[in-house]
């Protein structure tokens, strides 16, 4: 009887969880939201991009190892966006001695409305335009605001979407700068929820300018690539979006699943037949 | 089974219902798309040099909202539905119902925004001498949406119209009434 009690409990209690997850996941547009990678070791090095910035200098993000650098994606059309400037520029007052550098990308926007942002509100670091390249070297922005922390080792330690209050930046980049480059930052604390065992994923050029974003069809010839997308589109995605796998992959390039299993279709047709 | 053992039970479920809860990642409902539009045409059919509505019905995402046509702040980008008139077939006029005024954790002030069901009515005229047939008209919706901490790229989607223009003596039934009788384009 009590392990009837017990199987009932819990087979409410699965249908409490999958019913919160889709709420969660279709529903509710949640607050900001943080990745953070567990161990140094695991956390990606931020690919390195080489833009103009508004003042014609050159922008290299490899110029800055040994600083921590927080990388604002924005625009000046997106209010989160604007909320968010006034605390960078006073964190990037206070900590420029320390070793912090703020840079600023602005995404779908126009030099002259960024320019007039820029004077209006005094901003004190370099603003550069982003394109859809430097979008996808950083694993897709879907939204904005989109805000990486990158620790002195160059590696990424906490990817923020959304607007994210002044005093979460404060904290990481406190602990950032107390850490020297080689030394593993301590855990963050969450200003959101962490998806169990995501990452920030990175792309390489040869995944970036593919005809299936975010996989690398190099090794494939003209004909395999035909046969490979007939294949994602025979496939659904299971991430929700309703798409076959090609449509999900090109219509959502941040989607992490379907990444993922456009990559093990690709490893089954790299595969050597026996 | 353990009172120890159910109460463990018990909290590795509320564990995972915590996890499931609040691990969303606060995209990722973008992965579909946040704003649908489809269309409305007026009638099933027109005379030459007569006028018919149509309209553009926006559906979007809950927890979102895209920007008035009127935008209360300048900086925001304004909901648009550009219709290009063709030889036959002239655009007289394009109405915006008012937005809802609502307060935004990103703003100090009262935004004028849309929110769920959206509809963009239009009033076109077919010139006197088109002559009977179909006349396809291109359009374009302009939107950019946020929600309440972020925002996405402003987006271009194709909204286009198909026009029957019928003969002289020909019969003309009104389509669509629910969706026009509360449109002001008279």
């Amino acid at each position: 009887m009590k392990q009837a009690k017990v199987l009932i409990g819990a087979v409410l209690a699965i249908a409490v969880v999958a019913g919160l997850y889709l709420v969660n996941r279709y529903w509710i547009a949640p607050a900001t939201m943080v990745q953070t990678t567990r161990a140094a070791g695991n956390r990606p090095m931020a690919p390195d991009f080489s833009l103009i910035d508004m003042n014609g200098r050159k922008l290299e993000l490899a110029d800055y190892k040994g600083k921590v650098v927080l990388l604002d994606f924005w625009a000046t059309w997106c209010g989160p966006c604007r909320i968010e400037i006034p605390g960078f520029i006073r964190l990037q007052e206070r900590y420029r001695d320390q070793g912090l550098v703020i840079l600023g990308i602005y995404i779908d926007d126009n030099a002259e409305s960024v320019r007039a942002f820029y004077n209006d509100f005094k901003m004190n670091y370099a603003v550069a335009p982003g394109d859809s390249r430097i979008v996808e070297l950083f694993g897709g922005i879907v939204g904005l605001p989109t805000t990486f922390l990158i620790g002195r080792d160059g590696r990424i330690y906490s990817k923020h979407s959304g607007a994210t209050d002044v005093s979460v930046f404060e904290e990481e980049i406190k602990e950032l700068l107390g850490a020297p480059p080689s030394a593993e930052a301590a855990e963050f604390k969450q200003a959101g929820g962490v998806q169990a065992g995501e990452q920030i994923e990175l792309g390489d050029p040869a995944e970036i300018d593919s005809e299936v974003p975010g996989v690398n069809l190099s090794k494939l010839n003209p004909a395999q690539v035909a046969q490979f997308k007939k294949v994602l589109e025979a496939q659904p995605c299971n991430c929700g979006c309703k798409l076959n796998l090609l449509k999900c992959r090109i219509n959502d390039r941040s989607c992490g699943v379907s990444r993922r299993l456009a990559r093990e279709q690709l490893g089954k047709l790299l595969k050597p037949t026996v | 089974m353990q009172k120890s053992e159910i109460r463990k039970t018990q909290q590795v479920g509320l564990a995972l219902v915590a996890v499931f809860a609040l691990g969303g990642r606060a995209l990722a409902q973008t992965t579909g798309p946040v704003v649908e539009v489809k269309t409305a045409i007026g009638a099933d059919g027109v005379r030459a040099g007569s006028n018919i509505k149509v309209a553009a019905l926006a559906n979007i995402a809950p927890g979102f909202h895209i920007n008035d046509h009127k935008p209360t702040l300048d900086y925001l980008i304004p909901t648009a539905w550009k219709i290009e008139p063709s030889g036959q077939v002239s655009v007289e006029k394009v109405v915006y119902p008012k937005g809802q005024l609502k307060k935004f954790a990103f703003s100090d002030t009262q935004l004028s925004v849309y929110e769920g069901a959206l509809t963009v009515g239009a009033l076109l005229k077919v010139d006197r001498k088109a002559r009977p047939g179909t006349y396809a008209l291109r359009g374009q919706f302009n939107y950019q949406a946020c929600n309440d901490h972020a925002c996405l790229p402003p987006k271009t989607v194709p909204v286009n119209l198909v026009v029957k223009v019928v003969g002289r003596g020909a019969a003309v039934k009104r389509t669509n009434a629910d969706v026009f009788n509360n449109l002001q384009l008279d």
